[in-house]
């Protein structure tokens, strides 16, 4: 239930810690302009499959909990392009089949496409953002949101709910734990009303937390201001220019692979 | 004319809403360069009267003067006092806003409106006087919760203030912890500061602190040096502690007839004293006489030469003092026998003849110095003390 420090922690842990986030964004945020712009399922699925080899094989992450992750958003994928690929119209029919005399089930090469398509966005899509998570910590991306001249108000909310999801996060696991130790979640009813004290206090916590912060940081002489980092090694031209021959190929192969 | 005292209060009264007063005729001087701690039991008024320092707490009656001037209450004033006098909360959670170590040191200074190089240069001197240096980018929950205090501290620093004002700064560390960090506030007063702290722990008072105040239900019930503050039982039992053990004992020996000297023994070295004064010499001194105490300045050895000097003398306890000694022993894969209270425990060391060394930096070395030497006279002893350049000049290796 409480797996919300291990992005963070494997992308703090990632053997591309060192590279500039330029060049990790580059990578990300291009691919996912690419799968976008792609008509087909090929280059998608061979973006998706390249990524996870430079996730699990360059940035060293678990290919156990990689899998893991990504098996969450596959799975709702899977379920629409089932649908899709069955409901959807089309010409030219290749299976089928009534189920009922008011449904019938048909798939034609048209929706086999189209799911096929939705779902290698959707794989394609989903790998490029892990790559993003999973090699760049959130603490790289605000110094690079300030080199983007993003107003300053926004970066600074970003941080502080940043800083406090962490202590949230601890807060609802012991609450958690204490409701669960004095069997909090045996009965269905007893489960929903469990729920509602966890959030109440929640609530209650995030209050209180509210006001310590303004205490601490007016004891800090808080003046509307804070500090941010912006300390990254230099671009390294071998890494960026391996990243942009890269997005090239994927570039031709969808000039090719759409005639 | 008498100097003003730095900060004073007055006849201070506060109440929350809807609860029973929490400070009530509270009046207090405290001098510059003082060891303070608050003791009392939980809900006796110790955080709320710290938060009164510094304008957290605006007192329903009485006042405060910082510098012998009143504090008065608008912002920019509130500002100044705040920058001079740095509050570190019980919770390192509460303090730490920021999503890495640099940003949360960073926090004051930037607020401060310093230029982006002083910032720097102030965040990187905070983190090495807590010896937090190369955690920059660390995000404070990766962190110990002794690293965390540190950053807290280092995040108060930084803004330069005269005074640090810390609540609990033990309650949430393991004893290890502990000793590192009323270790660290000892240097950082070795440096001029003034440290006031709250805590329960009547031991770690007793041991640290200059002065003691003792609370009960919002009003000071004694305040004065630790010796006099523990010694009435009456008191120590109307604020809910305990006598420390080591007063107990001197107690229960003078009781029994043993003759104690006029002041009350603060560390197990002061008892061993008594004891043996009592017993006409040394209990028992062991047949090569007293070992001795070597000082090594860590700026002027390097890594290798330690362990080599290491590798051809023996030394029996190894101790370090002070947070960038304690870095430096870290980076060159020494682990330290002692790293609180160093001095008296390697005295004690040698009275029972065994060799020691204290590693440490810059102007504590004198202090080790004049400690032992003080020691040596008023007990008519003559535990030798060296330092370790002098004896590697003249090739005169200790122990060898």
């Amino acid at each position: 239930m409480f797996a919300h420090d291990f992005l963070e922690e494997a992308a703090h842990h990632n053997a591309l810690l060192q590279v500039h986030p330029y060049t990790k964004l580059l990578l990300g945020i291009g691919s996912i302009i690419l799968v976008l712009l792609t008509p087909n399922y090929i280059v998608p699925c061979i973006l998706a499959i390249t990524l996870s080899i430079v996730i699990i094989v360059v940035a060293k992450i678990n290919l156990k909990f990689y899998l893991k992750l990504l098996g969450i958003p596959l799975s709702f994928a899977f379920i629409s392009a089932f649908i899709i690929i069955f409901l959807s119209e089309g010409v030219t029919e290749i299976w089928s089949l009534q189920l009922f005399p008011w449904l019938t089930l048909t798939i034609t090469e048209e929706s086999l496409n189209q799911g096929l398509h939705v779902f290698s966005r959707v794989f394609g899509g989903m790998c490029a953002l892990f790559f993003i998570s999973l090699t760049t910590p959130m603490t790289d991306l605000f110094g690079i949101m300030k080199k983007f001249k993003i107003p300053d108000l926004f970066i600074d909310l970003s941080m502080i709910i940043y800083r406090y999801i962490f202590i949230f996060m601890e807060k609802t696991r012991q609450i958690y734990l204490a409701q669960h130790m004095r069997l909090g979640y045996t009965k269905p009813r007893e489960a929903i009303k469990s729920f509602s004290m966890l959030f109440g206090s929640i609530f209650i916590t995030s209050w209180d937390a509210g006001e310590n912060l303004i205490h601490a940081m007016d004891c800090r002489c808080y003046n509307g201001k804070y500090a941010k980092m912006i300390t990254s090694n230099p671009v390294e031209w071998r890494s960026l220019s391996a990243v942009s021959l890269y997005l090239f190929i994927i570039i031709g192969m969808i000039l090719w692979t759409s005639g | 004319m008498q100097m003003h005292p730095l900060i004073e209060l007055k006849d201070l009264e506060y109440a929350y809403p809807y609860s029973s007063p929490a400070l009530s005729g509270i009046s207090l001087r405290i001098q510059r360069g003082e060891k303070i701690a608050l003791v009392g039991s939980n809900g006796a008024g110790k955080s709320t009267l710290l938060l009164t320092l510094n304008g957290m707490i605006r007192p329903d009656r009485g006042i405060v003067t910082f510098h012998g001037n009143p504090v008065s209450y608008d912002r920019a004033s509130l500002r100044k006092i705040r920058q001079k006098i740095g509050f570190v909360f019980q919770d390192p959670d509460v303090q730490i806003i920021a999503p890495t170590v640099w940003q949360d040191v960073a926090f004051g200074p930037v607020n401060l409106d310093y230029t982006d190089e002083l910032v720097r240069q102030t965040v990187h001197n905070a983190l090495h006087n807590v010896g937090l240096e190369g955690f920059d980018k660390r995000p404070p929950y990766h962190l110990s919760g002794g690293e965390k205090k540190r950053v807290a501290i280092a995040g108060v620093l930084a803004m330069d203030p005269d005074i640090l004002v810390l609540d609990e700064p033990t309650s949430m560390l393991d004893p290890a912890g502990s000793e590192d960090i009323m270790d660290l506030l000892d240097e950082l007063n070795h440096q001029g500061k003034t440290i006031i702290i709250s805590t329960h722990d009547v031991e770690l008072a007793y041991l640290w602190a200059d002065r003691i105040v003792l609370m009960e239900k919002g009003r000071i019930i004694a305040s004065g040096t630790p010796e006099e503050a523990f010694s009435d039982k009456e008191l120590v039992r109307r604020a809910r502690l305990k006598t420390p053990i080591l007063l107990e004992l001197s107690q229960e020996l003078g009781s029994r007839g043993m003759k104690i000297a006029e002041t009350l023994p603060r560390t197990v070295l002061d008892i061993i004293r008594i004891i043996e004064q009592n017993h006409h010499g040394s209990i028992c001194l062991s047949s090569n006489g007293y070992g001795t105490i070597h000082v090594g300045d860590v700026d002027q050895i390097s890594g290798p030469a330690i362990q080599t000097i290491l590798a051809r003398a023996s030394y029996d306890t190894i101790g370090v003092m002070g947070s960038r000694a304690k870095i430096c022993a870290r980076q060159w894969g020494l682990t330290p026998d002692i790293s609180y209270a160093v001095i008296d425990k390697c005295i004690l060391q040698a009275m029972n003849g065994r060799t020691s060394l204290i590693l440490t930096t810059g102007g504590m070395i004198s202090r080790v110095f004049e400690r032992v030497t003080v020691f040596n006279q008023t007990n008519n002893r003559s535990i030798p003390i060296q330092s370790l350049i002098k004896s590697e000049n003249s090739d005169d290796l200790p122990g060898v």
